[in-house]
């Protein structure tokens, strides 16, 4: 089969890549081993946390730029992160939206009990903001290992309960079960009768980030309703419900919009033709299936996806081999504290491209013509410690790909 | 507080817990004080052999010896501590059969029995090695668990009348001229501080013996070698398994429970408390037990670590490995006239109870009585316990609540027995008494879990997070010497976890 656009990697970049080609007109194919770390780690939208208090993310984003001129957002421009950004709010419109307060970072609990800085939030996290925290009763359920109401309110200076489910056959439940849960009306009445009866004052209510996979501003409406306070979700231990809300929506839209979609196959191979991707080998076994198209967007991320791979000696790229600037030697890779000020040097290992996103070597020589490259793989950025993972992966899969379309 | 006791020990090793239940089973008054926690030095960081002497044979007849009679006597006593796996020394090609003839001359010396296989029979029996192999020399080597072996010995001291303080450390010695009267001492945790008066002052802080002896202006001719392993996260072999040639870097594969344990180096060290496995330690070990099973070049692996052996020096040598792993035991009124004060150091795991039995019976014979020692014969209490995967299974019930470590099935019911047996001070006692953090994450989801299970018990103070931190900074220590391959992906997803997510 031949397409117009291959897209490889299943995360918000690639996701975001899929989307601008289609809305492009052109037909496109994205192939992806799994869900992608958006599954993991995403639940609400992160910039650039390092935008100081009260400076507007704009604002933020330039001085950025003119500090750093070989990071991603710096290939982009501005205009270019807006748009990118507003495409990606526009696939989810009310209730399940997302949103900045006054176009500034602000501060979300967490389930550890501190407080991180992210820019677009989604309806159910909005009421968590900027808490008085007295305010506020944390609540966990006995028996979901992944949230502990009474760490996170100690550390938050509030209070905490643990709530026995309902049912005595659930001794241990998984985030997905319990979001599942979540979404029964039957179930919410219990839970929310429960805490009705609990709350000493109390005007929010915190819950694990679990209220319902497909409709949880339902839930949380629901919620609000019985126990009179404000209900909001906190960011939890991976697996992220609210990522994997982000990954569901752009799968329906994606597939409804004519984009084929093969989930759980990982590329094995590329075929190569000088500078020239000719096609894709996808290894199920016993067979081996190749696709081609005209334009290639290797959206594969860093370890956890697979994009990068490291053996005791090298970092490398294993689908076309690109080259890689990296730390001289295995030893150089990490500091010896594992909160260090400063960053892991391996941090430096990425894929180095042109303007457009085209992969080029240490010289700025290019190394293939067809193939764009977007998402966390790039060099020169270190989105954990800049909180900004997935404005990167937002921002580059729509930039690389306006590009990609334009040659 | 102050305390009286006949005897203070110092150490909560193998080897001072060891003279702590021997002194208690002779009915004699005794108090042991430890730092940290029970095995938090050399006795919880090594690979968990228990040795069949057959790496000593050709090297150091007299440790060989020792070795193979505590082999018999701990499978009796410490049964439930023991795997008794076996082991293999393998002969590769590039060792030529002259070493194996003399190692098989000097098994037989010092009574270690062998029994000698060819190529496809040691194939047959352990598949994953060289299939280049030319024989393998079958040895009563096993794998012994330290820390159940530690925490026994205590237990059973303690039902015989013996005190234990941990985490309390000696501030300084109470001397009255030629005599040491008793110590100093405060609790690290509390800050309460203490008086131990004592007849008699066990040294048995292995690599600290120096620090220690300071005190009282002595010191002894001990070298400190640091020797390093890598565990994998799948276990590679049944049996353990020994390259047969003189003692040399990384000659061994301890299996030990689902893992293997890769060792050994001898890198000179100045340092008791800060040392680390460097990149080239991990190399050698890998290039050289890969020597003997192929796959380990592969093998995922999930943790490096290290510990200080304290080896005394008879006289100076240059190679550590030339110097006697066997044990010495000094009565400071003979060596210094420091009356009162004995220091036991050197030796090995597998020699423990016959270190604790030299000692005892030293200070026996300065008390003047003469009550034999009987830990050779009387059992630990655990020792009756059936143990195996099938009673690990049994333990793990539908009752049991979440489970905690997904990696190693650690139930929060098991967390919380320990947590009633024993008043715990900090959570990294825990660690040591359950399989917690021992698994594939090395404590990345689960030990989240158990601050979350502390809070929800009111067990932890409220502003935990530094601790958790503290935790990550230490687990890092061993995950960063072998960061690469599928043990990078994990630290990547711990690193989005808790510097990503939750912004610590």
């Amino acid at each position: 089969m031949h397409y117009d656009v291959i897209v490889i990697g299943m995360g918000l970049s690639g996701l975001m890549a899929a989307k601008t080609a289609v809305e492009a007109g052109k037909k496109v194919l994205i192939i992806g081993k799994g869900m992608g770390s958006l599954c993991l780690f995403s639940n609400t939208i992160d910039v650039l946390g390092k935008v100081p208090d009260g400076i507007e993310m704009n604002e933020g984003l330039s001085r950025w730029i003119s500090g750093h001129p070989n990071h991603p957002y710096s290939k982009i421009g501005i205009e270019k992160i807006e748009e990118a950004l507003s495409s990606f709010i526009s696939l989810f419109p009310p209730p399940y939206s997302f949103q900045t307060v006054d176009n500034k970072n602000c501060l979300l609990p967490t389930g550890a009990g501190t407080l991180r800085p992210t820019y677009l939030i989604p309806t159910t996290m909005v009421g968590g903001i900027s808490l008085p925290k007295e305010n506020t009763l944390i609540v966990g359920f006995r028996g979901f290992k992944d949230f502990y109401a009474h760490h996170v309110a100690d550390q938050l200076k509030c209070r905490g309960i643990s709530l026995q489910l309902p049912y005595d056959s659930f001794r241990e439940l998984s985030a997905s079960a319990l979001a599942r849960l979540m979404e029964r009306e039957s179930f919410r009445e219990t839970i929310g009768t429960e805490i009705k009866k609990q709350l000493h004052g109390e005007t929010h209510v915190g819950f694990p980030a679990i209220l319902g996979i497909h409709n949880s501003v339902q839930v949380k409406d629901g919620l609000e309703k019985i126990t009179g306070a404000t209900v909001y979700e906190i960011p939890i231990l991976p697996p992220s419900i609210p990522g994997k809300r982000i990954f569901d929506r752009f799968k329906e839209w994606l597939i409804q919009k004519g984009v084929t979609f093969l989930l759980g196959n990982s590329v094995s191979n590329s075929i190569l033709k000088g500078r020239r991707c000719e096609g894709i080998e996808v290894f199920r076994p016993p067979l081996i299936s190749s696709y081609s198209a005209d334009r290639y967007i290797l959206a594969t991320g860093r370890f956890v996806g697979g994009g990068l791979k490291a053996n005791d000696e090298r970092i490398f790229e294993p689908i076309f081999n690109l080259p890689l600037p990296q730390p001289e030697s295995r030893e150089g890779w990490f500091r010896k504290s594992f909160f260090s000020d400063l960053f892991h040097p391996i941090y430096q290992a990425g894929i180095l491209t042109d303007s457009s996103f085209r992969p080029v070597d240490e010289r700025g020589d290019h190394m293939l013509e067809n193939v764009w490259v977007p998402g966390t793989i790039l060099a020169h950025h270190h989105a954990i410690d800049e909180k900004s993972k997935e404005g990167i992966e937002i921002a580059t899969g729509y930039a690389a790909t306006i590009y990609a379309l334009g040659t | 507080m102050k305390f009286r006791t006949e005897t203070l020990i110092i150490g909560g090793g193998a080897t001072g817990v060891g003279i702590l239940r021997d002194l208690a089973l002779r009915g004699i008054p005794s108090l042991l004080i430890e730092k940290g926690d029970f095995a938090s030095g050399a006795s919880g960081r090594n690979h968990g052999l228990l040795h069949s002497g057959g790496r000593y044979a050709v090297s150091d007849p007299e440790a060989a010896r020792e070795c193979i009679a505590e082999n018999r006597i701990l499978r009796k006593i410490a049964r439930h501590c023991i795997e008794e796996t076996d082991g293999f020394f393998v002969s590769l090609p590039e060792d030529g059969l002259d070493f194996r003839d003399r190692f098989l001359r000097a098994c037989e010396e010092a009574e270690i029995p062998t029994s000698l296989l060819a190529r496809d029979e040691a194939l047959v029996l352990e598949p994953e090695l060289n299939p280049d192999l030319l024989s393998a020399v079958k040895v009563p080597d096993g794998a012994i668990d330290p820390f159940t072996l530690i925490l026994e010995n205590a237990r059973d001291a303690e039902e015989h009348g013996a005190k234990i303080l941990l985490h309390t450390e000696i501030t300084s010695l109470i001397l009255d001229g030629d005599e040491v009267k008793g110590a100093r001492g405060k609790d690290v945790i509390r800050g309460e501080e203490h008086t131990f008066e004592a007849s008699y002052i066990v040294n048995a802080t292995g690599a600290w013996a120096n620090q220690f002896l300071r005190r009282a202006g002595l010191r002894i001719g001990i070298a400190l070698s640091k020797g390093s392993m890598l565990i994998t996260n799948q276990r590679l072999n049944h049996r353990v398994i020994n390259h047969c040639r003189p003692p040399s870097d990384g000659d061994i594969v301890v299996p030990n429970h689902t893992v293997s344990i890769l060792g050994t180096t001898s890198v000179r060290s100045e340092d008791v408390e800060d040392f680390e496995v460097t990149s080239q330690e991990v190399d050698l070990l890998i290039r050289q037990t890969s020597r003997m099973i192929p796959a380990l070049r592969e093998a995922r692996l999930i943790r490096a670590y290290a510990g200080i052996r304290p080896l005394f020096m008879s006289e100076e040598k240059g190679d550590d490995r030339a110097i006697s792993r066997g044990f010495v035991l000094i009565d400071h009124e003979e060596r210094d006239r420091m009356k009162n004060l004995i220091t036991i150091t050197g030796g090995k795991l597998s020699s423990y109870r016959l270190m604790a039995e030299k000692t005892a019976d030293l200070i026996c014979k300065k008390m003047g009585r003469d009550t034999p020692c009987s830990t050779h014969l009387k059992p630990l209490p655990g020792a009756n316990r059936p143990t195996g995967l099938k009673e690990r299974l049994k333990r793990f019930s539908v009752d049991g609540g979440e489970v905690l470590c997904d990696c190693e099935l650690v139930q929060r019911k098991e967390v919380e027995e320990f947590l009633g047996k024993e008043k715990l001070s900090d959570f990294q006692d825990i660690l040591r008494r359950t399989r917690l953090a021992k698994g594939t994450c090395q404590g990345g989801f689960c030990v989240y879990r158990l601050f979350g299970m502390l809070h929800d018990l009111g067990m932890i103070e409220r502003d935990s997070n530094k601790k958790l931190k503290a935790f990550l900074e230490e687990r890092w220590k061993g995950i960063r010497p072998i960061a690469w391959g599928t043990a990078l992906k994990e630290e990547e997803l711990i690193e989005s976890i808790y510097k990503g997510i939750f912004n610590l």
